[in-house]
């Protein structure tokens, strides 16, 4: 077959490479992977009309649709135009007509302007779950708009609460919404509820003291997940009601060092977190040289070295007083080819 | 007659009598809820007639205020004790018909069951008068018209909040100087005439067809629904069990307190005794164990009411969906078919 594709651009396009040359996958931005459910039209119109008919669930919770013949996509990037408009300027205030904060003319009827930033995913948080801390895809908006239209590689999954389904360990930056809990004695019937719940389901911070009919809690382990909360048959236990964050940095998946991420903050406020993303593009643009390759975010860290990395990210970041940042992270690689850091100065980037 | 005024001048009216009174009434404590970003409604001292909750249902029944869920009792020193001081004003609670008579039923507990009258109890219960709460019906999880307990002619004024304006209605004269110079309105209570939800509840006829319902399978249900945590009992506003705890301060065993706190007979441990034995060790006998005392047994021993006002509050507040409207539906028919069987036989 005879054609002419220039693969990188599309790719920058949000449109994937597939088997057969000249078939391509959409990927659709979905910030926090929570949207009106009357967008689910437009995926089955493109997929019927453009497409081969069948869709994905992106692994970064993008609407996937797959073969879709290289011809059809000015025609595609055409009916996205609204879909774009609504979700990623309405609802994400994005200002399309940048590049990493940069003023860039965008075509509206081009398509996405980048894949650099990805979608930024999310667990369905306190919008349904029981055990969620925080409203996960109203973070993933507000997020959007900083990370978006850019270049420069960034993985963001965001988690509701401390067990993780969405995987915050395993990415850039991951983002896990926890509680800080206030103790009311005078409502605790010291049932040791709580402290059954923490130690089946958390970290085994809490234990009933008989002498004063109390429950005594090791704060510094307490990971912030609200178990107690969830279990207090008194609402002796609640939330506060400012809700704090943990940032997890550096988690991937990967052919050579996969890892889980380390934990860079903790009881994090949400102005730091969006003030802390703001520095993204800055420590990128240091690590690269203004250059964006096709690199992500965790190895940028590596690069600069963790000190830099906080330095940069840090900077002019007011943080909240119970905000605690990692001295230094020790990270813990799997090397799936031994020595692989070793090799020839030519190689050394 | 009545009277009203808007919410700016109703501090000011309520001033003298906030002077006198501690005044206690359903408030919200925004994001306390079991679950994030929910809200949790529970009784307060006030000191704003605007900060009470009018229209949704306090999770916690106002018998905290009576029966707190941590009382001391009395202080020791080596051989010597004191009882811990009476509330020092009087206290005027804000209650639905609901609350106002669950508190009836506390009484029965406290002060008429045995041969003694629980001062702690006693001593609140006898410096405290009602304002009476207007309710629309409540939610989808009250009954009280089923229990009885929507009316109740116990109040000494009664209130019901519009949109921009209380509407007051006095039948103890202490308080109707206070109020002279309000606008004058028609206004007295009305009571909920019917709920969404409703049960009849089946009497038991007789020893032979409780002892059969009490080996009825359809309890066993409860050992893999219900965890035991004991919601339902802590926010049932009839519920008064307790145990008492002796409080020891710091290193010096001689001196201390000891406290009264809620116990539940839905918690594991309630009825276990010296030698360790426990009566009840399943989460299906502790149901059952609630459910006939509520809906038999008290009302055997006193001859009145069930021991329940329909407040939903059980309901409201399981974390496993378990509706007490439901489990009565299935002892209604558990009985019917324990008699239907001994008809045949």
């Amino acid at each position: 077959m005879n054609k002419d594709i220039d693969i990188k651009k599309l790719r920058l396009n949000c449109y994937r490479q597939s088997k057969e040359v000249g078939k391509f996958m959409l990927q659709m931005r979905v910030p926090g992977g929570f949207i009106d459910a009357k967008y689910l039209s437009i995926v089955q119109h493109i997929a019927q009309t453009y497409g081969d008919g069948n869709f994905h669930f992106g692994t970064r919770q993008t609407f996937n649709i797959t073969g879709i013949p290289y011809e059809n996509i000015p025609e595609v990037n055409k009916y996205l135009e609204q879909y774009i408009e609504e979700v990623e300027t309405c609802l994400c205030d994005v200002n399309m007509n940048t590049i990493a904060g940069e003023e860039a003319y965008w075509e509206p009827q081009s398509g996405y302007p980048t894949i650099g930033a990805r979608n930024i995913t999310a667990c369905i948080g306190n919008y349904h779950c029981i055990c969620g801390n925080i409203n996960t895809f109203e973070l993933a908006r507000k997020i959007e708009s900083i990370i978006f239209p850019s270049h420069y590689h960034i993985k963001i999954n965001i988690s509701g609460c401390p067990n993780d389904c969405n995987k915050a360990h395993m990415c850039d930056f991951g983002i896990i919404g926890v509680a800080r809990m206030e103790y009311h004695p005078e409502r605790c019937i010291a049932c040791g509820a709580c402290v059954k719940a923490c130690e089946k389901g958390a970290t085994r911070v809490l234990s009933l003291n008989e002498n004063l009919g109390r429950i005594e809690k090791d704060a510094c382990c307490c990971v912030g997940c609200g178990e107690c909360v969830r279990a207090c048959p008194t609402s002796a236990w609640t939330r506060q009601e400012t809700p704090f964050y943990r940032v997890i940095i550096g988690g991937r998946t990967g052919r050579q060092t996969p890892r889980a991420g380390k934990m860079f903050l903790n009881w994090a406020t949400e102005d730091v977190i969006l003030n802390t993303l703001k520095n993204w593009q800055k420590f990128s643009a240091y690590v690269m040289d203004n250059k964006p390759e096709y690199l992500h975010g965790g190895h940028l860290i590596d690069r600069a070295g963790y000190k830099k990395f906080k330095e940069i990210i840090l900077d002019g970041v007011k943080l909240n007083p119970e905000c605690l940042v990692a001295e230094n992270i020790f990270w813990d690689e799997t090397e799936y080819r031994s020595n692989f850091n070793v090799k020839p100065i030519n190689l050394h980037k | 007659m009545g009277y009203k005024f808007n919410f700016a001048d109703a501090d000011r009216l309520f001033c003298n009598i906030f002077d006198k009174y501690d005044i206690y009434a359903p408030k919200k404590f925004p994001k306390q809820g079991r679950y994030s970003d929910t809200d949790i409604i529970k009784y307060a001292k006030i000191n704003s007639i605007n900060e009470i909750e009018f229209h949704i249902k306090s999770d916690y029944s106002a018998k905290e205020v009576l029966n707190p869920i941590n009382e001391t009792l009395f202080y020791f020193i080596e051989n010597e004790f004191r009882e811990s001081s009476a509330p020092k004003k009087p206290i005027l609670l804000f209650a639905r018909p609901c609350d106002i008579n669950a508190i009836e039923i506390q009484s029965k507990i406290f002060e008429e069951n045995g041969e003694f009258s629980d001062i702690y109890f006693t001593r609140i219960k006898n410096n405290l008068k009602f304002v009476l709460m207007d309710c629309n019906g409540g939610d989808d999880t009250c009954f009280c018209v089923s229990m009885n307990s929507n009316f109740t002619d116990n109040w000494a004024i009664a209130i019901k909040q519009l949109e921009n304006e209380y509407l007051l209605s006095i039948k103890d004269s202490e308080f109707t100087s206070d109020f002279e110079n309000c606008e004058q309105t028609d206004f007295s209570p009305e009571f909920v005439q019917q709920n969404t939800l409703s049960v009849n509840i089946k009497e038991i006829p007789n020893k032979e067809v409780l002892n059969k319902l009490k080996e009825h399978p359809f309890w066993l249900e409860y050992d893999k629904r219900c965890i035991s945590c004991g919601s339902c009992t802590v926010s049932c506003p009839t519920c008064t069990c307790f145990t008492t705890r002796d409080i020891i301060y710091s290193e010096n065993p001689k001196v201390g307190e000891r406290k009264r706190v809620y116990a539940s007979c839905q918690i594991e441990g309630f009825d276990q005794m010296a030698g360790q034995k426990e009566i009840r060790n399943k989460a299906s006998e502790r149901m059952r164990y609630k459910v006939l005392h509520k809906y038999h047994d008290y009302k055997e021993r006193f001859k009145t009411k069930h021991m329940c006002v329909g407040c939903g509050r059980c309901i409201h507040r399981c974390p496993e969906a378990i509706s007490i409207v439901s489990t009565l539906e299935k002892m209604n028919n558990a009985i019917d078919e324990i008699l239907n069987k001994d008809i045949q036989e």
